[in-house]
């Protein structure tokens, strides 16, 4: 973990004016207090929560097995209809497999009673739902007002560069899908972009090799 | 460890701990005073916990500034049903980053607020829709909801009071409909975000069909600290019809952006040039949003106003969520209002024609201006379009969409002309 902390220029709450050197990257990021949460989802009123990229993801993985089945039970004892457990679980059928196919919308849907047609219009409404599949690291790069402001096209160019795609495609060797996101919420810290679960703030077109070279270094 | 950063002009009551990881646990915030409000809560009947949010004054911070305990008192009493309270964390209006730092600088404030909130309306089961982006905080709270359930602040028999509630942790998947309360709704219910038509009111006909409140993770942040000091304390700060504070969030070309808390009725033009230390590289300014990108643009020459929700509706705009955009002489409006235009036009749900329409024929003509293909006319298109989307739809994601337009066309016309006559982008001169 050591050799990602290259990116925290600042805690991201009030601006980059180089006043917050003694707060470590954990500190600001809550990855201590975190933990590692697990598979099985932990309490069931968080177990609708956990992460819908994970790197080691398979298409052809088994949606509902072991830990991944007491997650499901967990998120569907929370709600008194079982259609509201349709955006936890498509997250986590994502989680899983990396995207969502028609054949695993149609998974989803015999586990929820619902319909395949019903499920794939839920799944098409919202952007996170990656409906084909994308790089092993999806690269969001926001680029709305507040970011735009302070250069955000040219992050996104940067990105487009050092990767050699073009906005939604895989690169050649699988590791990178870049794509220009809206609002993130980070309007302060611009550029905000989000790669898989994480946030990078305030990132600079100069930051972009740093960042593309520390993304595998915390998998291999 | 101190928050590193601290205006002399702040007054900290819901950021106090943001810096301080300690915060953070169950243990650190009970020895920073966490969770006292809630046991004084429990010992209370409900409505008098009603009564003291509505004598603070307080009002949403989602954007709309409704009066909080007015809000919770629509609630029907002892009906048998199910009632739920949301807390909205879909936080994704441009401009706004506050609910995410209070989400992970202090989520057990939220958790306590969200009780005493729960207990107050009769909810059994609170649910936090938090937007899927923000999965770093949503960890962090998910963490925090844990601890809160093994301490016995959460679940069945709270602090042996007989009071049960439930807290659980919803993540959205993109879309910024669902920070509309109805779109949430029907997102948590299952569905796609698209808000529903009102009547019937949420505290009628809510989440699954049962009585609920939502309320803003700001608004419900505040609430332990109002249920602790009282109402009277609470209208010490801010003004009469706006008491209390309010985080500002500044974004864009100041030196130091962030997010400050101040007094409500505080002033922009001091909040720009004191608290935020001016604008960057020594430009100057030229415009600002006061409250995320759907209130109306004021000019550099209108940001003399108290930033209250009376202060800034009198200069022609809206305190919204206190999203404070500012822009310096360089930028270039028209691209800035297609950039917003733009956003509009990819979240519309599509239901009501109006929008799904109106906002995309507003990017394609301001994409055609900005390109200097542009026809004079086109600025009355644009104006007629706005008003054919304003007041005609279900929810007001429409009417945002044509407001950055109408205020940008009367306040920066010169601007549009420039690009239409001479091709021309007068900010890029200015930048030289």
């Amino acid at each position: 973990m050591a050799t990602r902390s290259n990116n925290v220029k600042n805690p991201g709450w009030a601006g980059e004016t180089g006043e917050f050197t003694h707060l470590t990257e954990e500190d600001i990021r809550g990855t201590g207090y975190v933990g590692q949460r697990p598979p099985d989802g932990g309490h069931p009123g968080v177990a609708g929560s956990l992460p819908y990229q994970r790197a080691e993801r398979r298409p052809d993985a088994p949606l509902f097995e072991g830990p991944y089945r007491e997650r499901l039970d967990k998120i569907l004892s929370r709600y008194p209809e079982k259609r509201a457990a349709l955006l936890p679980v498509l997250a986590m059928a994502q989680e899983i497999r990396g995207h969502l196919s028609a054949a695993t919308m149609e998974e989803v849907a015999a586990a929820l009673d619902l319909s395949p047609a019903y499920v794939r219009g839920v799944a098409t409404f919202y952007t996170m739902y990656n409906k084909a599949p994308v790089g092993r690291h999806l690269i969001q790069v926001c680029t709305n007002v507040c970011c735009n402001l302070c250069g955000a096209e040219d992050v996104l160019a940067a990105f487009l560069e050092h990767t050699g795609t073009e906005p939604g495609e895989i690169s050649e060797d699988g590791r990178f899908t870049v794509v220009e996101v809206e609002c993130l919420g980070a309007c302060g810290f611009p550029t905000a972009v989000q790669i898989n679960e994480r946030y990078f703030e305030n990132v600079t077109p100069a930051d972009v090799p740093a960042i593309l070279a520390s993304l595998d270094g915390g998998e291999e | 460890m101190a928050y590193p950063y601290r205006h002399e002009r702040e007054t900290r009551i819901l950021s106090e701990y943001f810096g301080d990881p300690a915060a953070r646990t169950l243990a650190g915030w009970r020895e920073r005073g966490g969770y006292r409000a809630l046991e004084k809560a429990l010992r209370m009947d409900r409505a008098a916990v009603i009564e003291e949010v509505k004598q603070s004054g307080l009002r949403g911070r989602g954007g709309a500034g409704f009066p909080t305990g007015v809000k919770w008192s629509f609630m029907p009493k002892d009906d048998g049903k199910p009632h739920y309270l949301l807390i909205n964390a879909d936080e994704s209006e441009p401009g706004a980053f506050k609910d995410r730092e209070l989400i992970r600088w202090t989520p057990h404030q939220l958790i306590e607020g969200a009780l005493i909130g729960a207990y107050a309306i009769q909810a059994q089961h609170v649910y936090i829709y938090i937007r899927g982006e923000f999965f770093e905080p949503a960890q962090i709270l998910a963490r925090a909801i844990e601890e809160a359930y093994a301490a016995g602040f959460v679940g069945k028999n709270i602090l042996g009071s007989g009071v049960d509630i439930d807290i659980t942790l919803h993540c959205g998947a993109g879309a910024y409909i669902c920070g509309e309360e109805t779109g949430l709704m029907n997102s948590l219910e299952g569905r796609r975000g698209q808000p529903r038509v009102k009547p019937p009111f949420p505290a009628a006909v809510g989440a699954f069909g049962m009585p609920t409140t939502i309320n803003n993770v700001e608004t419900i942040s505040t609430v332990p600290h109002i249920l602790l000091n009282g109402a009277a304390w609470y209208r010490s700060f801010g003004t009469e019809k706006s008491p209390g504070t309010k985080l500002f969030n500044v974004s864009g070309h100041v030196v130091r952006r962030g997010n400050f808390e101040l007094p409500l009725g505080f002033n922009l033009k001091e909040l720009i040039y004191d608290v935020c230390g001016g604008i960057r590289d020594g430009r100057s300014l030229k415009a600002v949003i006061p409250g995320g990108s759907s209130v109306p643009i004021l000019s550099a020459d209108e940001i003399d106003i108290p930033m209250d929700y009376e202060g800034v509706a009198k200069a022609g705009s809206m305190l919204g969520t206190a999203s404070v955009i500012v822009m310096d002489d360089r930028t270039c409006i028209v691209k800035q209002v297609r950039r917003m235009v733009e956003f509009y036009a990819h979240e519309s749900c599509g239901q009501c024609t109006p929008c799904r329409e109106g906002t995309a024929w507003l990017a394609r003509i301001l994409r055609r201006i900005e390109r200097g293909e542009g026809r004079e006319e086109d600025l009355d298109v644009l104006l007629d379009v706005g008003r054919n989307m304003t007041g005609t739809t279900i929810c007001v994601l429409s009417d945002s969409a044509a407001v950055p337009v109408a205020s940008s066309i009367k306040k920066f016309r010169d601007e549009y002309l420039a690009h239409i006559h001479e091709g021309a982008c007068l900010a890029a001169a200015a930048a030289v």
